[in-house]
C-alpha cells in the first residue's frame, strides 16, 4: 500500500473538513445529463444544495428523479455536466478519478441497498478492505477493525461469512466497513431497502448514534417513510429539482 | 422443440466466450486437418507416381531403388519376357538410383537430392516427363536436368549451374522438367552410363522398370522372375511400390499429427465445457422459465447440446477454411525410406474436409453433453427465484 | 489478510469452473512438453555428442564409400589419437522383415576403442575378436531378437543378398543415457572377405577418429579433408555433433512444423485462460464497482485481475507438470525407448522443457488477463455498480 498519503483522521491544518460556511457539501447549479445515444436526457437541472456538518439528511423522490445520481455526485462517484460541487473542504469538479478515488477513500463512507460485502472474505476482512488502502500496520488496522464492529455489536462474527449472516447482521457490517476509516461523511443509498422491518429499525438506530453520538453528516436515499423520520432533514427531488 | 433461434442468438449475445471457443476448436481442427493434407500430399505425390501396368524390379531383399543393385545384363533378359511390351527397346529400362549431397540455398544446411541415371529409352518409357525450360541432355554427355519441385533449393542444381557427383566430376544442369506433380520432380536425371562412369562402378543398375503388355500380366511376370533364383530379384507393380514407399513418412506424418490433434481436442471439450456450464449457470432462469411453459428435460437437453454442437461446427468451419489456405504451400522434408528430399503440397480432399468437421461436432458433441444434462436438471422453479 | 487474499479466495468461487480450466490448461502443458520432449530427444543425440570425436565421410554421396586404406592416412595426422572405420549394412531380421535395425561393420580391433560409451566385458571383446563371424549386439536389440551370447543369429540386409549367419560374442550397454542400445556390431573382414560384399570391396563407410584436443576440432578437420581434397573420393569431415546436427538439418522442415504446432498449443492454453477469466470479471464487475466506489484505484482492479489469473495458470501450469512427470517420464519415456530406441534412445522431459512449461502457463496467465483486467478498470464506477451480476 502507498504509504505517502497516511489517512489518519486527522486534518493537516489546510483542510479542516468544512466548506467554510458551516456547510460540509455545498452544490451549485448542479446539471446533469446522460445520452441514449445522440439523444440527451436532462436528470438534474440547476440544482443547489447546501448540507450542515453534522446534518442527518433524507432525501426522498418517485423513481427516476435523479435521487441515485445527485448521491453519486456528492460522493465523488459521478461528475455533473455544469455547476461546482464542494464536500469536505475539497473542491470535486475537476479532480481526476484517482484522485477522487483517493479522496473518496479518506473523505467518504459507503452503505448500498445491497449490503454489497465481499462473499469470499469474513467480516472482519471485509471491514478491512478500506484500510488496506492507507499506511497502517496489520496491528492497528486489527485494532481499528475490532472498534468498528464492536460500535456496531458484531465483534462476535468477526470471523464469519457474509453467507453465515442475516440481512441485518450484513448491513451492519456494511456499516462498519464505512465508518472504519473514519469518514467524514456516510453516503447510504436505500440502506434498509433489503431489510425487514425489525432489522431495518437497529440499522436507523445505529444511523442515528453515528450521527448523534460520534457526529457524522449522514445523507440518506430512501424510499422508506420510517427511515426518512429518522432524519434531522429531509428533502424530496421531483424532475431534477429539490422541492 | 426450444426453437433454434434461442440458442443462436444466445451464442450471439455471449460473443467474447463463443469467438474464444470457437478460436480454440479451429486450432484443433486446423492441427488435424494440416496433418491429413499433408500425408494426402505425400500419397498422392507417391501414387502419381506409379503406373497399374508397370512393374518394378530390385534386387530381392531390397525394399527401395537406392540400396538396390544388379547387373545391368539382367535388363536384356527380362526385357525379352512374353509378357513385356515389345518395340523399340523400350519395354523395360534400368537405371541408376543416387542421393547426393548439396548445399542448401537458404543457408540452413546440407540435404540429400535423388540423383537418377537414365537411358535414352527412359524419356520414351515416361511421357509424362516434358521440358518446362532449357533442353533436353544430350545422351552420353554429363548434362542434367532438375526437376521442377527442387528448383533453386540446392546450390548448383539449377539451369546453367553445375554440381560434382564426385571430385572432377560434374553435372551441367541444361533444363528443368515437369512429370505430372509426382516424385520424379524432386529428382536430377541424367545419362545412366555417364554416371556409372562418374562411380567407377560396374554395369549395375538400381532398378529396372518393366511395362507389361496388360496390368493382369503382372502375376505371371512376377512368378517367372522370382522363380529363377540366380536371379536374385523381386518384382512388384510400381503403383505398389509406391504406395510402400509412402508409408512410413506419410503414417508417421498422419499418426504424429492425429496423435496431438487428439489430445489437444481434449483440451478443446474441456473449453467447450467450461463455456457451455457459463451460459447454462448464467440463464438458469431462462430455463426454469422454459421448463415452466412446458418444454420437457429432453427438449432443454437437446438444446443446449445442438447450442454446443453449432458452436463447436463454427470452429471447425474457420479451422478447415485456414487449412485450405495451406494448400498454397509446399512441404519438404526428408522421406525415410528414401532418403532423399521430398517436396509435398498440403493436399485438400473432400474426405478431409468431411473429417475435419465432423471432428469438431464429436468435439461439441462431448465436451457440451455434461452442461446439457445440467441445464435439462434445471426445475420451473428457477423461473421464479429473484 | 492483503490485497492477494481476495484475489486467491475468488479463485475457488466458482470451483468447478476453476478445476476445469486448470484441467484444460494441464492438459495443454502436457502436449506441450510432449512436444519439446521429442524434439529435444530428437536433437539429444548432437546435444550430446563428444566433443574429441569428429567423423569423415564421403564428400559427395552418403552412400558412396571411401578406400579402406584412407584410416591409415587418418590416423597419421597429428593430434589423432585412435581411428576406427565402418560400412553400413541395414539389418533386418528374417523373421520379421518389416523391423529394421542399425547394423555395422567394424574394424573390430578398434571399434569399442574409439566408442567408448559402451560398456562391454573384456573377455566377450577378445571372444570376439578371436571369431571371424562374431557379432555384438547392444542390449534392447539381443532383447528383441530374443538371442543371447552364444546363441547363433541369421540377419538379412537390404543392400547385401541373402542370409547372413554370425553367433553371438556379446552384448553391450549403455555407459550415457543417450548412448545406442540396438546396434548389431560385426567384423569388416567378414563381410570384405564374402563374395556378395563386392559393393564394398576394401571400401569404408566412415572414418571416426577420437583427437586428443577438443578446441582443435575444426582445425584438424579441415586438415583431413585438404588431405584427400585431390582424390577421386573427397571427404567430409566434421564433429560429431555437426555429424549428427546434418542429419536433424534434413527433418528441419519437420521441426519447423513442430514449432507451429507449439505455438498453437500455447495459443490454445491461452485462449482457455483468457475465457475463463474474462467469465469471472463480467461476474464481478459489480464487486469491483464496489471497491472502486469505496476508494480502490483502477490499477487495483488490474492487480486483483492479474492475480488471480496468475494464479490460475500457475495451477495449471503446477498441475500439467505432475502430469508430465507421472506420464512421459513414468510411462512413456520408457515405452518409447524400448519400443523406438534406435530413434529414442533416451526419452524424457529435460528439466528445461518443464521449466519452460510452468513459464509458458504463468506467462499466459498474465497475458489472458491483461485485457479483461484492463477493460474492467476502465468501466465507469456507476456504470459497474448499476450492473448486478
Amino acid at each position: 500500500m502507498a504509504p505517502e498519503d497516511k489517512n489518519d483522521g486527522k486534518n493537516d491544518g489546510k483542510n479542516d473538513g468544512k466548506n467554510g460556511n458551516g456547510s460540509i457539501v455545498t452544490l451549485s447549479g448542479i446539471t446533469k445529463t446522460f445520452y441514449r445515444g445522440k439523444e440527451p436526457i436532462p436528470v438534474l437541472e440547476g440544482l443547489d444544495l447546501d448540507v450542515p456538518t453534522g446534518s442527518f439528511e433524507a432525501l426522498m423522490g418517485p423513481s427516476g428523479s435523479g435521487k441515485s445520481t445527485l448521491l453519486n455526485i456528492i460522493a465523488g462517484l459521478d461528475r455533473p455536466t455544469k455547476g461546482t460541487v464542494k464536500v469536505a473542504g475539497s473542491d470535486l469538479t475537476h479532480m481526476s478519478d484517482g484522485e477522487l478515488a483517493k479522496w473518496r477513500s479518506q473523505t467518504i463512507g459507503f452503505v448500498f441497498q445491497s449490503f454489497n460485502l465481499i462473499p469470499v472474505l469474513t467480516a472482519a476482512q471485509n471491514v478491512e478492505l478500506p484500510l488496506l488502502l492507507t499506511g497502517l500496520s496489520s496491528a492497528e488496522r486489527k485494532k481499528r477493525v475490532a472498534t468498528a464492529l464492536r460500535v456496531v455489536n458484531l465483534e462476535d462474527r468477526m470471523d464469519h461469512f457474509p453467507r453465515q449472516m442475516s440481512g441485518g447482521q450484513e448491513q451492519r457490517v456494511a456499516i462498519a466497513r464505512a465508518i472504519v476509516n473514519d469518514p467524514k461523511i456516510i453516503v447510504a443509498d436505500e440502506p434498509t431497502g433489503d431489510l425487514d422491518r425489525k432489522s431495518a429499525d437497529d440499522v436507523l438506530h445505529l444511523m442515528e448514534q453515528l450521527n448523534k453520538e460520534f457526529g457524522k453528516t449522514i445523507f440518506m436515499v430512501t424510499h422508506d417513510p420510517a427511515a426518512a423520520e429518522r432524519a434531522s432533514v429531509q428533502r424530496k427531488l421531483d424532475k431534477g429539482t429539490l422541492v | 422443440m426450444v426453437p433454434i433461434q434461442y440458442n443462436l442468438r444466445s451464442l450471439w449475445v455471449r460473443k467474447v466466450t463463443t469467438i474464444a471457443t470457437a478460436a480454440g476448436v479451429a486450432l484443433v481442427v486446423f492441427v488435424f486437418g494440416a496433418a491429413l493434407m499433408l500425408s494426402a500430399g505425400v500419397q498422392k505425390a507417391m501414387s502419381i507416381s506409379g503406373r497399374e501396368d508397370t512393374a518394378i524390379v530390385l534386387r530381392d531383399g531390397s525394399e527401395a531403388e537406392l540400396p538396390s543393385s544388379f547387373s545391368a545384363d539382367l535388363v536384356n533378359i527380362i526385357r525379352d519376357r512374353p509378357e513385356v511390351k515389345q518395340g523399340d527397346g523400350d519395354g523395360a529400362v534400368g537405371e541408376v538410383v543416387l542421393v547426393l549431397t548439396v548445399d542448401v540455398t537458404d543457408g540452413s544446411g546440407i540435404s540429400n537430392v535423388m540423383l537418377r541415371g537414365v537411358p535414352p529409352e527412359s524419356y520414351r518409357f515416361r511421357p509424362e516427363v516434358k521440358i518446362v525450360s532449357g533442353r533436353m541432355p544430350t545422351p552420353g554427355t554429363n548434362e542434367a536436368i532438375v526437376g521442377k519441385a527442387i528448383v533453386g533449393r540446392f546450390v548448383g542444381v539449377a539451369e546453367g549451374k553445375q554440381f560434382d557427383v564426385r571430385n572432377n566430376r560434374p553435372l551441367k544442369v541444361v533444363g528443368t522438367f515437369s512429370a505430372g506433380g509426382s516424385s520424379y520432380e524432386s529428382e536430377v536425371w541424367t545419362d545412366v552410363g555417364v554416371l556409372r562412369d562418374s562411380l567407377g562402378r560396374p554395369s549395375v543398375v538400381s532398378s529396372a522398370r518393366v511395362r507389361l503388355n496388360n496390368k493382369n500380366d503382372l502375376q505371371a511376370f512376377r512368378t517367372s522372375l522370382e522363380a529363377d533364383k540366380r536371379l536374385g530379384v523381386d518384382v512388384l507393380r510400381e503403383t505398389d511400390y509406391y504406395e510402400k514407399q509412402s508409408e512410413q513418412t506419410a503414417g508417421f506424418l498422419q499418426g504424429m499429427g492425429t496423435m496431438f490433434a487428439v489430445l489437444l481436442s481434449f483440451a478443446a471439450m474441456i473449453f467447450a465445457s467450461i463455456t457451455m456450464n457459463g451460459a447454462v449457470a448464467n440463464r438458469t432462469r431462462e430455463i426454469g422459465t422454459l421448463r415452466a411453459l412446458g418444454f420437457s428435460k429432453l427438449a432443454i437437453l437437446t438444446s443446449f447440446l445442438l447450442e454446443a454442437i453449432f458452436l463447436a461446427l463454427v470452429g471447425g468451419a474457420v479451422g478447415t477454411a485456414l487449412v485450405m489456405v495451406m494448400g498454397l504451400f509446399t512441404f519438404s522434408t526428408m522421406n525415410f525410406q528414401t532418403f532423399s528430399e521430398i517436396v509435398i503440397t498440403f493436399t485438400a480432399t473432400p474426405e478431409i474436409v468431411f473429417n475435419a468437421l465432423f471432428f469438431s461436432l464429436i468435439m461439441g458433441l462431448i465436451g457440451g453433453l455434461a452442461p446439457a444434462i445440467r441445464a435439462s436438471r434445471v426445475s420451473p422453479i428457477e423461473a421464479m427465484r429473484a | 489478510m492483503n490485497l492477494m487474499t481476495y484475489a486467491r479466495r475468488n479463485i475457488f468461487r466458482r470451483r468447478g469452473r476453476t478445476i476445469l480450466t486448470v484441467l484444460g490448461v494441464a492438459l495443454t502443458i502436457l502436449i506441450f512438453s510432449g512436444m519439446r520432449t521429442v524434439v529435444a530427444a530428437w536433437e539429444a543425440g548432437a546435444e550430446e555428442a563428444r566433443a574429441d570425436r569428429i567423423a569423415s565421410r564421403h564428400k559427395n554421396s552418403i552412400v558412396m564409400l571411401l578406400p579402406k586404406r584412407y584410416v591409415d592416412d587418418v590416423r597419421a595426422v597429428p593430434g589423432v589419437d585412435s581411428a576406427t572405420y565402418a560400412v553400413w549394412f541395414g539389418s533386418k531380421d528374417p523373421k520379421k522383415r518389416t523391423e529394421f535395425f542399425a547394423g555395422f561393420a567394424v574394424d573390430h580391433e578398434s571399434w569399442f576403442q574409439v566408442m567408448d560409451e559402451f560398456e562391454l566385458a573384456p573377455a566377450a571383446l577378445e571372444e570376439w575378436k578371436r571369431t571371424p563371424n562374431g557379432a555384438v549386439l547392444g542390449d534392447l536389440l539381443a532383447k528383441t531378437l530374443e538371442v543371447k551370447v552364444g546363441d547363433r543369429v541369421t540377419i538379412q540386409s537390404d543392400i547385401y543378398p541373402g542370409d547372413w549367419e554370425f553367433v553371438v560374442k556379446g552384448i553391450y550397454k549403455p555407459l550415457r543415457k543417450t548412448a545406442d542400445r540396438n546396434s548389431f556390431i560385426f567384423r569388416w573382414d567378414f563381410l570384405n572377405n564374402d563374395p556378395r560384399g563386392d559393393v564394398m570391396r576394401d571400401q569404408i563407410g566412415w572414418v571416426l577418429s577420437r583427437i586428443k584436443d577438443p578446441t582443435q576440432s575444426a582445425a584438424i578437420s579441415k586438415q583431413i579433408d585438404t588431405m584427400f581434397d585431390q582424390r577421386d573420393d573427397q571427404t567430409l569431415t566434421q564433429s560429431e555433433r555437426a555429424f549428427q546436427l546434418g542429419w536433424l538439418g534434413m527433418f528441419s522442415s519437420l521441426l519447423k512444423a513442430f514449432d507451429i504446432v507449439t505455438l498453437i498449443i500455447l495459443l490454445v492454453m491461452a485462449l482457455i485462460l483468457a475465457n475463463t477469466i474474462a467469465m469471472a470479471v463480467r461476474e464481478r464487475t459489480h464487486e469491483y464497482g464496489v471497491l472502486r466506489a469505496i476508494g480502490f484505484q483502477p490499477g487495483h482492479i488490474v492487480g486483483f485481475v492479474l492475480g488471480e489469473a496468475l494464479l490460475v495458470g500457475a495451477l495449471g501450469g503446477l498441475v500439467g507438470i505432475v502430469f508430465t512427470v507421472l506420464l512421459i517420464n513414468g510411462v512413456i519415456g520408457p515405452a518409447v525407448e524400448d519400443g523406438m530406441g534406435a530413434w529414442f534412445p533416451y526419452f524424457r522431459a529435460p528439466f528445461k522443457v518443464i521449466a519452460m512449461a510452468f513459464g509458458a502457463a504463468t506467462l499466459a496467465g498474465v497475458l489472458a488477463g491483461a485485457y479483461p483486467a484492463w477493460q474492467a478498470s476502465r468501466r465507469k464506477v456507476t456504470d459497474a455498480l448499476r450492473r448486478i451480476d
